[in-house]
């Protein structure tokens, strides 16, 4: 770090920026290309889910990180 | 029996080639017997890089389609004995390739050659799928800056999904080379340094090439720099082949080069 930085404290840098836009990207787009059915699973599930109660939006998120894979299932029933 | 080797990318103008050229220089200086084929059929480059474009009479597509045997195709590098060249075909389409003819092409080269390297084209059609197909060992290159991260971490799913290995359920052994790293701009905290790359692709490094205006002269004329002395990119890719062949070689500190007047503006920056 240099005097002036600090002084005047550190400015984010560039790197940082670009490192952690990458890793959100790409954690979103390794899920959605090992998970083709991504789409299909989430209009059957939110079939079966109007059956039963009067949502009409289910959000689906996948994580992955280096061991780790996760999907998530969000139904909000109401508010 | 040999190995195959596959340098790829995803994304065009990292130094595939120039990688390719100079491993296979390295490899053959070595001792290995090493055959270099250029998959990039229609824009071929690795002929020029490697000084060897001025012997060529037949190309790979040549040797597939029967126009040909093998050894009126192969040219033998001068001054590295042990490394053989196939061009791409230049005038022909990318598509023309076909997984049969390929297929038997490489088997046939792993019979009488230590490495076959292959130098993938960029994007992820069927050029670069026939490259992948046959590979045990794949060298993913990548410069870092976010768009070449990025392709390349396409490019890896893809392997682990569309090669033979992958179908046979074995695994493709992958490595990184991190290359055109410009330490002063990740010292000021502009550039990805190897560990982001590193911990964004979760890949094992093989090698770090410095961006080095040498390489140009060197492409200029056609003489692979990895036979240079004195030149950090050159003993950068010299390590690498060593790597490849299961030495253990550390790493080079590539560190920015710091006069009294850099180390006075720093402090001010």
């Amino acid at each position: 770090m240099s005097l002036f930085e600090s002084f005047f404290g550190k400015k984010k840098s560039t790197a940082d920026v670009a490192k952690n836009r990458l890793t959100i990207m790409l954690s979103h787009e390794r899920a959605s290309c090992k998970l083709p059915y991504l789409d299909d699973l989430r209009n059957d599930l939110i079939n079966v889910i109007k059956k039963y109660t009067k949502v009409e939006d289910v959000k689906i998120t996948s994580h992955n990180n280096q061991n780790l894979e996760l999907l998530e299932v969000e139904v909000i029933l109401g508010k | 029996m040999g190995i195959v080797i596959t340098v790829t990318s995803g994304k065009g103008g990292v130094g595939k080639s120039t990688t390719t050229a100079n491993l296979a220089v390295g490899l053959a200086n070595l001792g290995k017997k090493v055959v270099a084929i250029d998959f990039d059929i229609g824009l071929r480059n690795l002929d020029m890089i490697l000084g060897l474009e001025n012997r060529i009479v037949y190309d790979v597509v040549d040797v597939m389609e029967g126009r040909c045997n093998l050894a009126q195709a192969l040219i033998n590098d001068k001054k590295s004995k042990s490394l053989y060249f196939l061009p791409a075909s230049q005038t022909k389409d990318k598509d023309i390739l076909n997984k049969d003819k390929v297929k038997a092409l490489i088997e046939n080269l792993k019979e009488s050659f230590d490495i076959v390297m292959l130098d993938s084209p960029a994007g992820i059609e069927s050029g670069f799928e026939h490259s992948i197909f046959l590979a045990d060992r794949a060298l993913i290159v990548s410069t870092p800056d976010v768009s070449s991260v990025r392709d390349a971490d396409r490019v890896i799913g893809i392997i682990d999904a569309k090669s033979e290995r992958a179908k046979n359920g074995q695994e493709v052994e992958k490595h990184i080379i991190i290359n055109r790293i410009k330490p002063d701009m990740v010292e000021a905290g502009n550039m990805l340094s190897v560990e982001d790359v590193l911990s964004i692709l979760a890949l094992p490094l093989i090698g770090i090439v410095p961006d080095d205006e040498d390489i140009i002269t060197s492409t200029n004329t056609g003489t692979p720099i990895v036979t240079k002395e004195k030149s950090l990119s050159a003993e950068a890719y010299r390590n690498i082949a060593r790597r490849i062949l299961g030495e253990e070689v550390e790493f080079l500190d590539i560190k920015a080069k710091k006069g009294f007047l850099s180390t006075l503006k720093g402090m001010f920056k």
